[in-house]
């Protein structure tokens, strides 16, 4: 039953597979892969030295070298104008790719049409199989570094992953580089072990074969491409030996096989292995030195400077000539009707929308010019009023994605096994679980985010903020759904972190919190700056009563 | 100097792109799924619709409305078997693609099962041999006739969705689903109904694209489907009026191409076109820009 071309097949197989692995964990879908395969295939083939020259190793050494380079150029010359479009847009335009590819092989008479191209057949099983496991060694120890953890935070929710720091853009590409690089490698396995290559090998139909490969394994865990390849390739294997005829039946059956897997295992047959997550032994979280290494601007230094802001919306003016100034230490109170503009402000601040007109000056940086991640770079950290947290990681790992701006990248050194990485890892792991403690949420860093009750997300937004060691954090309603306890904590909370030297923006309904908690107080109402002072000025002041319980004439304005 | 005969093939031939597209544009503009399942239904109806004209000696145009049935029916196996369980998922956009791609698998394994691995024709006598000559053009009745009920029926979809409950309840789903439900719109009905019809037009275009070139095979569907996709892209993904332009634009680009350029680059086309639309104008000719929301 397992003869040698099964073998070979399910190792190649799980190597295309891993093509699709490597854009999958950060949430792209392309079937370009097929179109990098066949440039490889045929690229290396052409270019390459014959095996009767060089003896087979060295020519399939080689041709897999140029192969690798030319599925990594070919995504590279593929990535950069596709790299802004999502989801099914991107596995379109890529499928038109690898079609396009196609179609100019065929066209090609020197690379032998639509009758393809003979090659002599060099890959053994043993080749076959350690290429596997050097792929499968690069995504085992991809996952659980910084870049792995990145690369699922972008799958997960890719705008919290730009407010953290991180490099969408750049990280996208570099899936994308490492997916066509891959998906060299099998085209050149591929090319020569099936002694004739045609166009057809690498259509649409082997594209699709790829992500279901990818799919069924599981694309969250770096066994899972094995284990699909493993599957898909037996059970026709299987069903022979059981002595199920070919023609229809076979396809039925692994279609119908296919559909439970996908419907009944989520996360793919990788969903059979537990999950093993890495937790910071008690005793490292004092031993191990913070990840706090930013001088905070001192009290009086200029954090955020806001002249003549307007923000409009077709028409609609969200914020109207809004000039604001805040300075380092303060904790400042955002309050102020729905709708008045207050989250608006927060995404000017933190870069997510620019401005129409005015000056935004946050930390040194332009926001709205400057990109989202530069700006958290700068130290503006935030959480998000409708909670942005990244499902599927537990509590620790979203923390572990804030702290991606302050702990070092360890996926190089992961590869070679030095010490360094172990220990930066560590690091960042007591780290995260100190921010967890922080809010209160020690005893929950296993729970997935998207399990967590409603108030614990809010918490678990926090730390993952504070993880960033920001100089500026924005907290867009952070006691929304906590009872009166719950958030005198997290007015604590907030006390101890101005303590730290960190300049605090709250935006909040709850007005007897704010009041408690912050030194001065901003009150917007439809989109202008109607009031600021100590909360004692605040309280006393006409223009705010008439904004929060309305006199006469607003009523007649707002009907 | 415009080629009339040329260019009237090209139109026949788009309109029933359009017509095979405009599933694909419905199904997503109402739940954001690219449905797989679709070309498979395709080539299902147009071996049911031979056997139909062939067995029963029923006419061809007796045997559309029929297909027109039968698709509906694996509109709603699709919705309930390879969507609707996926629903809550957070990566339903994948496993909508591959769960679809399995029915589709099984659906051909069965019509293989049923037919054969064959190539399927109609009888000779069935087909209905009228031409008629225009400006120097031969056209036949068939193709007239594909023209006219793909564009009818893309019609009274446009007039379906823009006008009555049953449109206003998939504009809302499509809008918002949650909301949807909330305003009384039953959202699972709703959504099967659009698999139905979604499914019932791509029958339609599955049987006259037999009738176009007297011709069923198993393969029929994966040919057509990458040509649906870039269709729906250069309309503008969930746009049925963009889905009817892109569908003739690439009818007539692909038929001049084989006339100008060559038969072996015609495929060609479909996936320039559509490359060239994503980098200048991802939204499609006819799609709104989406506004980001935070």
């Amino acid at each position: 039953m397992l003869g040698d071309s099964t073998l070979v097949f399910i190792a190649i197989g799980a190597i295309f597979a891993f093509s699709f692995y490597a854009v999958l964990v950060a949430g792209q879908l392309s079937l370009g892969q097929a179109g990098f395969a066949a440039i490889a295939a045929f690229g290396s083939v052409t270019l390459g030295p014959s095996p009767d020259q060089v003896g087979d190793l060295p020519a399939l050494g080689i041709a897999i070298v140029i192969g690798m380079l030319l599925g990594a150029a070919a995504s590279v010359v593929l990535g950069l104008p596709t790299m802004r479009l999502r989801g099914v847009f991107l596995a379109i335009a890529t499928l038109a790719f690898a079609e396009a590819v196609r179609i100019l092989i065929v066209n090609s008479e020197s690379l032998g049409g639509a009758g393809g191209l003979a090659v002599p057949k060099v890959v053994t099983p043993a080749i076959a199989w350690v290429a596997l496991a050097v792929v499968a060694y690069w995504f085992w120890r991809q996952g659980p570094s910084r870049y792995g953890r990145a690369l699922a935070a972008i799958r997960e929710d890719e705008l919290a992953a730009r407010a953290m720091g991180i490099d969408v853009g750049r990280h996208r590409l570099q899936a994308f580089i490492t997916s066509g690089a891959v998906a060299g490698l099998y085209g050149v396995l591929w090319a020569y072990f099936v002694r004739l290559i045609a166009p057809e090998d690498f259509d649409f139909a082997a594209a699709i074969d790829g992500l279901v490969t990818a799919v069924v394994g599981g694309s969250t865990l770096f066994i899972g491409p094995v284990l699909g390849s493993g599957f898909l390739t037996m059970v026709p294997e299987v069903q022979r030996a059981v002595g199920i005829e070919a023609g229809w039946l076979r396809p039925v059956l692994s279609g119908v096989l296919l559909l439970v897997v996908i419907l009944f295992l989520p996360g793919g047959l990788a969903s059979f292995i537990p999950r093993r997550l890495r937790m910071p032994a008690s005793t490292e979280s004092e031993t191990h030195g913070t990840l706090t290494t930013r001088t905070h601007p001192r009290p009086g230094d200029q954090v955020v400077r806001l002249h003549g802001v307007t923000k409009e919306y077709a028409g609609v003016h969200a914020l109207r000539g809004v000039d604001l100034e805040i300075s380092g230490g303060e904790i400042i109170g955002l309050i102020g009707p729905n709708g008045a503009g207050k989250t608006t402000l927060v995404n000017l601040i933190s870069g997510l929308v620019p401005s129409s007109s005015g000056e935004v000056e946050v930390l040194g940086t332009r926001p709205g010019r400057t990109p989202v991640h530069r700006v958290a770079a700068a130290g503006v950290s935030r959480t998000f009023q409708h909670s942005k947290l990244f499902g599927r990681l537990s509590a620790l790992e979203n923390v572990l994605v804030g702290a991606h701006l302050v702990s070092r990248p360890t996926f190089g050194r992961r590869l070679l096994w030095l010490p360094s990485a172990r220990r930066d890892e560590r690091q960042a792991l007591a780290h995260a679980a100190r921010c967890l403690q922080r809010v209160g949420l020690g005893e929950k860093a296993r729970v997935p985010a998207a399990a967590l009750s409603y108030g614990d997300q809010r918490r678990l937004e926090i730390a993952r903020a504070l993880a960033a060691d920001p100089s500026l954090l924005i907290l867009d309603e952070p006691a929304a759904g906590m009872n009166q306890p719950e958030a005198d904590s997290l007015s604590d909370l907030i006390g101890s972190l101005a303590d730290d030297g960190l300049t605090i923006l709250l935006i909040e309904h709850n007005v007897g919190m704010v009041m408690r908690t912050c030194s001065r107080i901003l009150v917007l109402d439809f989109g202008e700056l109607i009031a600021t002072g100590s909360p004692a000025e605040i309280v006393d002041n006409p223009a705010v009563i008439e904004a929060y319980l309305g006199s006469a004439p607003d009523e007649e304005r707002s009907r | 100097m415009v080629d009339i005969q040329q260019l009237f093939n090209g139109l026949s031939l788009g309109s029933l792109y359009a017509l095979f597209a405009i599933g694909f544009a419905l199904v997503f503009g109402i739940l954001d799924r690219l449905n797989l399942a679709h070309p498979a239904v395709f080539a299902v109806a147009a071996y049911v619709g031979i056997d139909l004209v062939t067995s029963l000696s029923i006419s061809v145009w007796l045997m559309l409305p029929v297909v027109f049935v039968v698709g509906a029916l694996l509109g709603l196996v699709i919705e309930r078997v390879a969507f609707r369980p996926l629903k809550n998922r957070p990566d339903a956009h994948f496993a909508g693609l591959i769960s679809s791609i399995a029915l589709a698998g099984v659906f051909i394994a069965l019509l293989q099962g049923t037919y054969g691995p064959d190539t399927h024709r109609f009888p000779a006598e069935a087909l209905p041999e009228t031409t008629f000559t225009v400006a120097g053009a031969q056209i036949s009745l068939v193709q007239v006739a594909i023209l006219v009920i793909s564009v009818l029926l893309v019609v009274a979809l446009g007039f379906l969705v823009a006008r009555t409950r049953l449109g206003r309840g998939m504009r809302a789903i499509a809008e918002n689903p949650t909301a949807a439900r909330v305003l009384g719109v039953n959202v699972d009905r709703v959504t099967a109904t659009t698999f139905a019809i979604s499914s019932a037009l791509g029958a339609v275009a599955g049987a006259l694209f037999a009738l176009n070139v007297n011709t069923a095979q198993l393969g029929m569907g994966s040919a057509i489907e990458l040509k649906g996709l870039a269709v729906i892209i250069v309309g503008g993904m969930s746009s049925l009026p963009g889905a009817l332009v892109g569908g003739l634009l690439l009818g007539v680009a692909e038929v001049f191409t084989v006339q100008y350029i060559g038969s072996s680059w015609r495929d060609l086309v479909a996936f320039a076109l559509l490359f060239l639309i994503l980098v200048v104008r991802p939204q499609g000719l006819f799609g709104k820009r989406k506004v980001r929301e935070v």
